[in-house]
């Protein structure tokens, strides 16, 4: 082993405090970095995946200009569907109604609410919106109704402050908050009026059985909807064959493999003015915002990095004042400058690869955690927790490059010290 | 080659100026011949740490020329002077200053490394064998006895095989008993490797038999003890 090397070991070694709370620093730098990524990134891929899995599918179909699209939906998903990449593509219609409910002989109403008419066997294979049925099944018929978790509590015409009196249930200490609730919502079976205007402005309605109740984890899915048969939400609107958009699940789903789809699919539509775009494209609007929000929590990270190199040049600069003898005796005995100045630098390299090495592990740590419990964001949420080995190695090496940059001047302060003055408290 | 391995001409250091200037050393002229060994004696704030400051290149002179092994050694850049005192120099320390991270025998090996030099352990453990420390090589340097600790400083001298080994006050922490040892070690060693010594010290009696004593007393030097004749410049 160099000498030098060994020197600034044992240098280190022997003063283990200050070797431990510099590691600390590199560490709980890296480790703020790693705890960052897994929320903030899970959290915005979890968005991601819930767009993709809920709304917008692999790729998103819609017309540039209309708000539907006028051409069959089966002629768009028969060419896609050729393609072994594409596992289904499925076509949805949407539009805003008023939604009716008896309940206890009082009508309870909501208006303006988000109607999405979904080909069910199709969007079974697209969509994953059908798992959000906590209670009952999915659409299956042409007058069955999913209601959203939302819809639903506030079709039941409860309210705080109001659902004793409602119920009857008085003051009665055995009626507890969560029967209250379960009682005041819609529930599979209930029977409920859609009413909406057709594209001619009159008013229609129709009467839908409750299939099931839909509820998503942080609000991604149709919470605030109900989900209905396409064709009867086109029959209501008098949009025959029309859509609003199709959705493209992928069997595969690397970007090249979708981007390729989307360039095959716009040459082979290109009179048609169709917008398709991959997910992030379409969830654009909603992810930018929250893409500066994590740009700026990383910033934070790497801030905290920074403090971790302030750390660094204070814990070596003690060590270069309490080797001051030392230096000086090196220096007589003929170490050059340059080596004392590396004896110093190795010794922030040291520090930056145990460091780097250690904060790595507890956050591989953490996102192992993170990943094996599946985490969620307050309660709701699941994260997506990935192992972005790029970012890792980034971040490691960063520290690393830290340490060994915030090093360079207490080692240089060393090498500024005359031999005659270092050996002087001798 | 010549014999004459130090030369100082006309060396003056002077610290401060104006009113606080101190004239260190003024107008220091002597040489020593190898193998020779060579007692510089002084009271305390004579001049003789400087004197050994100049000598062992870690200092330069306001004014005059020190020539060591025929180089005139004022002129040369800091790098090479690291490297000249490394190569012909060896030092030992009042407190023999053994650098306490490292072990006994690192600490030997040490000067060696710093020239990239080949066996170096061989060479330390030869060393440390002769000066009677073949069972403390492998431990920590601050784990040794004071007496130890200037034994190994000694092999750490001596290791490069320099021109001159330079010894400032190497008895000046040892009890009477120790001091004794080392010094008998580093007359025995100067004779056995034919090397130079010039050993600073304020205690005349601790070496009774050398070659030469130069005295320093007000910065200036006479050989001999103090009242002989200073040396002509």
């Amino acid at each position: 082993m160099d000498y030098r090397l060994n020197l600034a070991t044992r240098m280190l070694v022997n003063k283990r405090g200050s070797l431990i709370g510099a590691i600390l620093a590199v560490s709980i730098g890296i480790l703020v970095i790693h705890v960052n990524f897994v929320i903030f990134q899970g959290i915005y891929d979890a968005i991601i995946r819930d767009m993709g899995d809920y709304r917008f599918g692999d790729v998103f179909i819609t017309h540039q200009e209309e708000a539907t699209i006028e051409r069959s939906d089966s002629v768009y998903t028969a060419w896609l569907e050729r393609f072994s990449s594409v596992k289904a593509a499925t076509p949805r219609l949407g539009g805003t109604a008023d939604i009716e409910f008896l309940s206890m002989g009082k009508i309870n109403e909501v208006y303006d609410i988000s109607v999405l008419g979904v080909d069910p066997v199709s969007d079974i294979q697209a969509s994953k919106i059908h798992e959000t049925i906590g209670d009952g099944q999915y659409v299956y018929a042409r007058n069955s109704i999913v209601v959203g978790e939302t819809v639903a509590r506030d079709l039941g015409g409860c309210f705080v402050g109001v659902k004793s009196a409602l119920r009857g249930g008085g003051s009665d200490p055995t009626v507890t908050g969560d029967q209250i609730d379960a009682d005041c919502k819609v529930r599979v079976g209930d029977n409920v009026k859609l009413i909406m205007q057709n594209r001619s402005g009159d008013e229609v309605s129709k009467r839908f059985i409750v299939s099931g109740i839909s509820e998503t984890a942080g609000g991604q899915g149709f919470d605030s909807s109900v989900i209905v048969h396409i064709d009867t939400i086109r029959s209501m609107l008098d949009r025959p064959d029309e859509s609003n958009s199709i959705l493209v699940r992928m069997n595969d789903r690397n970007s090249f493999v979708v981007n390729d789809l989307i360039a095959q699919f716009s040459a082979a539509y290109k009179n048609d003015d169709l917008l398709v775009e991959n997910i992030e494209q379409s969830a654009e609007s909603t992810l930018k915002g929250f893409r500066s929000g994590i740009a700026m929590i990383n910033l934070i990270g790497y801030f905290g990095m920074m403090s971790s190199a302030f750390a660094i040049v204070t814990i070596q600069m003690m060590l270069v004042n309490s080797k001051t003898r030392e230096i000086g005796v090196m220096r007589a005995i003929g170490a050059r400058r340059r080596d004392i100045l590396l004896v110093f630098i190795l010794q922030g390299m040291i520090i930056g690869a145990i460091g780097a090495g250690v904060g790595t592990g507890m956050g591989l740590a953490y996102t192992t955690y993170a990943k094996e419990t599946n985490m969620q964001f307050q309660g709701s949420l699941a994260l997506e927790v990935n192992y972005n080995w790029k970012k890792i190695g980034e971040t490691a090496l960063l520290a690393f490059g830290l340490a060994m940059l915030a090093s360079i001047y207490p080692s240089y302060r060393a090498t500024k010290l005359q031999p005659v003055e270092a050996m002087r408290n001798v | 080659m010549s014999d004459v391995v130090l030369e100082l001409k006309h060396v003056t250091r002077i610290f401060g100026e104006g009113d606080t200037e101190v004239r260190a050393l003024d107008d220091v002229s002597f040489t020593i011949n190898r193998g020779e060994f060579v007692l510089i004696v002084g009271s305390s704030g004579s001049g003789k740490s400087t004197l050994l400051n100049m000598v062992g290149l870690l200092d330069k002179p306001t004014s005059g020329t020190v020539i060591l092994d025929g180089q005139e050694t004022t002129k040369l850049n800091d790098g090479q002077v690291s490297t000249y005192r490394n190569k012909k120099l060896g030092f030992v320390f009042q407190f023999a200053n053994l650098l306490p991270d490292l072990t006994v025998l690192e600490n030997v090996m040490l000067p060696q490394q710093i020239q990239g030099g080949k066996d170096v352990r061989k060479k330390a453990e030869d060393l440390l064998i002769k000066v009677g420390l073949e069972d403390q090589m492998k431990k920590r340097s601050n784990k040794i006895s004071g007496g130890q600790a200037q034994r190994a400083a000694i092999a750490r001298g001596l290791v490069n095989s320099p021109t001159i080994v330079l010894a400032d006050e190497p008895t000046g922490n040892l009890d009477s008993v120790t001091a004794q040892k080392v010094v008998k070690l580093a007359k025995t060693m100067a004779k056995e490797l034919n090397q130079t010594f010039i050993i600073v010290t304020h205690d005349r009696y601790q070496f009774p038999d050398v070659d030469r004593i130069i005295t320093i007393k007000d910065g200036r030097a006479f050989e001999g003890e103090e009242t002989t004749m200073e040396i002509p410049a």
